[in-house]
């Protein structure tokens, strides 16, 4: 399991440093996914395996297809700059703010006595029932809602996108 | 047999800053993009590793990781719209060059 949760973070923090250090957008997109694949890998480690199936579905298979379509709409299709930098002016000073949140954050968690802690155990079997009958009892109000907002989410992004034709 | 919990929350915290890191250094504004989507998935990582550990056979932890998901792809849909809209209007998604707001 160890050797397994190793391999794991690797190939994850590995395809998230790929992601924003690439210059390429494909190939960033390209680590993205790793990345995704890494997380969902983790899901399914702790037996969390209906999220590691949505992670799957929701961001490789419609938020990356989404990037990727924007990246084709956006730029020419080689995906370099040129000559022109892919990073800000001070770029020093970004790194240098989220290392230190990181090391705060690892600071604090040193000093957590949760940090030992060790897994409550096992689930029983039929998770996935047992979250759809969740959501449609103790969560209906809040899936709702939900509901609303991915149609808000889809009309907004329709009316954002649309072209201004009307003005001319 | 399992690692502890600390170990995950390292992980956690390390794709956080790397997220944070790519948000604050790209140009591009689909690789911000990109980067906030691993800030978030590194947040949804915390909220599953937290039910994992301290969850007393209850599965809610589960339920509120997947509302946190679905929030996150409203949220990349309606940004990456923002991106081509502002394409159209600058012809490029350098987030150096949006300073129309600027005093």
């Amino acid at each position: 399991m160890n050797a397994i949760f190793l391999t794991l973070s690797a190939v994850t923090v590995l395809g998230a440093v790929l992601a924003v250090s690439l210059r390429n957008l494909v190939h960033c997109l390209l680590a993205l996914v790793l990345f995704f694949l890494g997380i969902a890998g983790h899901f399914f480690l702790m037996r969390a395996d209906f999220l590691g199936a949505v992670q799957i579905l929701i961001y490789i298979g419609a938020v990356a297809v989404l990037i990727l379509f924007a990246i084709m709409l956006t730029r020419n299709i080689a995906g370099t700059e040129g000559a022109r930098r892919a990073l800000g002016g001070a770029w020093w000073l970004g790194v240098g703010v989220s290392a230190a949140l990181a090391g705060l954050m690892i600071a604090m968690t040193r000093r957590s006595e949760l940090a030992s802690k060790m897994p409550y155990g096992a689930t029983e079997e039929g998770v996935v029932k047992d979250i759809g009958k969740l959501l449609v009892t103790d969560w209906v109000v809040p899936l709702e809602i939900m509901a609303v907002l991915l149609t808000a989410a889809l009309i907004g992004a329709v009316v954002v996108a649309l072209e201004e034709t009307k003005k001319r | 047999m399992s690692v502890p919990l600390g170990y995950y929350l390292v992980l956690g915290a390390v794709l956080f800053a790397i997220g944070l890191c790519g948000a604050l250094t790209r140009r591009n504004a689909i690789a911000v993009l990109m980067s906030i989507e691993i800030m978030f998935n590194a947040a949804v990582l915390n909220f599953v590793v937290f039910w994992y550990y301290l969850h007393n056979g209850a599965l809610t932890g589960q339920v509120f990781a997947l509302f946190a998901i679905a929030v996150a792809a409203a949220e990349s849909a309606v940004g990456l719209a923002l991106v081509i809209a502002v394409y159209r209007h600058y012809k490029r998604v350098d987030v150096d060059e949006m300073r129309s707001l600027k005093g």
